[in-house]
């Protein structure tokens, strides 16, 4: 990084593009395989790229699957467990940049250690909480579970934000007869968008794909999510691959515009998550 | 400020008569306490209880229609440890965890260095690099199982056609091959994060640094170990603990590929434990399992935020 040579700067070059074919390659697969028939994904010899190319898997996963009740309830998945995430992170996130208070250390261990736990690992206890709650089978347990294990992320990753915002705007805002809930609102909050916007972005994408909590309390079609939804595509003896594809791009899309969207705060969100109060 | 603490204002507030402050509304609306009860109720109800859940079943006898009976003590931990397979399982758990937290986290420093470069179309590196991380576990595990498939996958169709093989390969039917492709997919997905996280170490370190040290004479290897490294031992730290614990309880990868085929030997503890809960409905035993990976994930980071935090005083 001083003062690259020629070949240094040539070797960079092909490192990098390297990288992106090894990156995108399953993902190019998946597409042209989605692009076939399925006489021809199961043809022998195989093809890469399609010898016809064809959108028609894309016009029959409709059909074949319940697939716009899968993506619904995806939608309202994710969406009720940013929502969820949010009110419960927020305030817990600004208190914990701005205030001191008894059992402030206790509380961010807590946090720390639920980090620890994934929902897999929980999920013989989970199930009966779930069960108790009488939410099995709804995606209302899921919005639950997805907002509690994104809670110490979101947490995390607020509080980091909010210590980036200099505490003398608040004061002035105070001193000119503002409240603090007002403060909040009008001053703090809107300072913090991009702190919130990833927070959003990443919690909404963990609960979109999320996949071993939904394949446990779900049992019926009408509150299946997506991730769920697809393994129907696997059958006992053979997969129809062109549709699991074809139902993946429809997933995947706009995910992936929700990140692209995201990516110029992705290393300023992570970094400012680990200033230190 | 404490009006007690400056004698002059005390003395001032006894002059003017002005009484302390009582509790305001306003003050209990903005109590810290009050502002983190929201997040405090959703982690008592799903995180607190499915523990203490999970301990008491751990220590019970469960009926296979999964009503818990009376406390048996360790009853389900000797059933548990009396399995070879438990043993096997572990020693995969370990491998698996080692392997992709390891690989993962040093291509990650060389992409990571790779993208703090000025370089054309460093943008679309850094697009692409999102892709896995965005995609679903469940999706991007399914394409490498296709890609991987012993007739039509493209690997075999890719090899054969530069003739690298005269005879297709499976791939997926033997541990030896299919448990180190895992690991590649396991890798592939954890690149994203662990390389964003050293990104934004990199981005924090002055090129001031380098500038001198390379005045002083030291070479590419020197400034990496002496300047690099050292500054971003935390989001190093930080990616190498998280990463472990996604990693370790990582589910989506093997359950879509070899769903811990054949006969247990590509399974980890959380595969395991997932088949002993929900396929044999033995909810005691994966209770008992659950309770032991969570202990040695707890072992782990402990173990190792110690290690680093000693270094650093």
């Amino acid at each position: 990084m001083v003062h690259p040579s020629r070949i240094q700067k040539g070797l960079t070059l092909l490192a990098a593009y390297f990288l992106v074919v090894v990156l995108l390659f399953p993902y190019v697969v998946m597409l042209v395989t989605a692009l076939k028939s399925r006489s021809e994904v199961y043809s022998i010899p195989p093809t890469f790229f399609p010898r016809e190319w064809t959108v028609s898997n894309f016009l029959e996963i409709w059909t074949v699957i319940p697939l716009s009740t899968y993506i619904w309830n995806t939608i309202l998945i994710a969406t009720g467990s940013t929502l969820l995430t949010l009110f419960c992170a927020i305030p817990a996130a600004y208190v914990l940049s701005r205030r001191q208070f008894v059992g402030k250390r206790a509380y961010m261990y807590l946090v720390l250690i639920t980090q620890m736990f994934s929902p897999i690992v929980l999920l013989v206890g989970l199930f009966r909480v779930i069960q108790w709650l009488g939410l099995m089978d709804s995606i209302w347990g899921l919005v639950l579970v997805n907002a509690a294990f994104t809670q110490a992320f979101a947490i995390w990753l607020l509080t980091g934000y909010f210590s980036t915002i200099p505490r003398e705007l608040e004061q002035a805002a105070w001193i000119d007869g503002c409240s603090k809930l007002k403060t909040l609102v009008k001053i703090v909050l809107p300072l913090a968008t991009p702190g919130i916007i990833t927070t959003v972005i990443f919690v909404f994408i963990m609960a979109w794909n999320e996949f071993v909590v939904a394949l446990t309390i779900i049992s019926s079609d009408v509150s299946r999510p997506l991730t769920v939804g697809i393994y129907a595509f696997f059958g006992k003896y053979d997969v129809q691959w062109q549709y699991l594809f074809a139902t993946s791009l429809v997933a995947t899309i706009p995910v992936i515009i929700l990140f692209l969207a995201i990516e110029k705060y992705l290393v300023s969100g992570l970094t400012a998550g680990g200033v230190k109060d | 400020m404490e009006i007690d603490k400056v004698p002059a204002l005390k003395k001032l507030t006894r002059d003017l008569k002005i009484k302390p402050r009582k509790m305001t509304w306003e003050d209990i609306v903005t109590h810290p306490y009050l502002w983190l009860l929201p997040s405090l109720i959703l982690m008592f109800i799903v995180t607190f209880i499915p523990i203490v859940e999970l301990f008491i079943t751990s220590f019970s006898r469960v009926s296979l229609a999964g009503v818990r009976h009376e406390i048996t003590g360790f009853e389900n931990y000797v059933a548990v440890s009396s399995k070879p397979t438990f043993y096997m399982v572990l020693k995969n758990t370990l491998i698996w965890t080692v392997a992709v937290v390891g690989f993962s986290t040093i291509l990650s420093l060389g992409i990571a260095i790779l993208l703090n470069q000025k370089f054309i179309g460093r943008r679309l590196v850094r697009a692409a690099l999102i892709v896995p991380w965005a995609v679903s576990l469940i999706i991007t595990s399914a394409i490498w199982k296709w890609i991987l498939d012993y007739n039509y996958g493209t690997l075999n169709y890719l090899l054969s056609k530069f003739n690298l093989i005269n005879e297709n390969i499976y791939w997926l039917a033997s541990p030896s091959l299919s448990f180190p492709l895992m690991i590649w997919v396991g890798i592939f997905v954890t690149l994203p994060f662990t390389s964003f996280v050293i990104l934004s170490g990199l981005q924090t370190i002055s090129n001031d640094l380098y500038e001198a040290a390379s005045i002083d004479g030291a070479d590419g290897w020197k400034r990496f170990f002496f300047i690099t490294l050292p500054l971003i031992k935390q989001p190093l730290t930080v990616s190498v603990v998280l990463n472990t614990i996604y990693v370790f309880n990582s589910f989506p990868i093997i359950w879509t590929i070899t769903q811990g085929d054949p006969v247990n030997q590509t399974d980890t503890v959380i595969t395991y434990l997932y088949k002993l809960a929900f396929q044999t409905n033995k909810m005691g035993e994966a209770a008992a399992v659950s309770v032991i990976s969570f202990l040695l994930l707890l072992a782990f980071t402990i173990v190792y935020v110690s290690i680093v935090l000693r270094r650093e005083r």
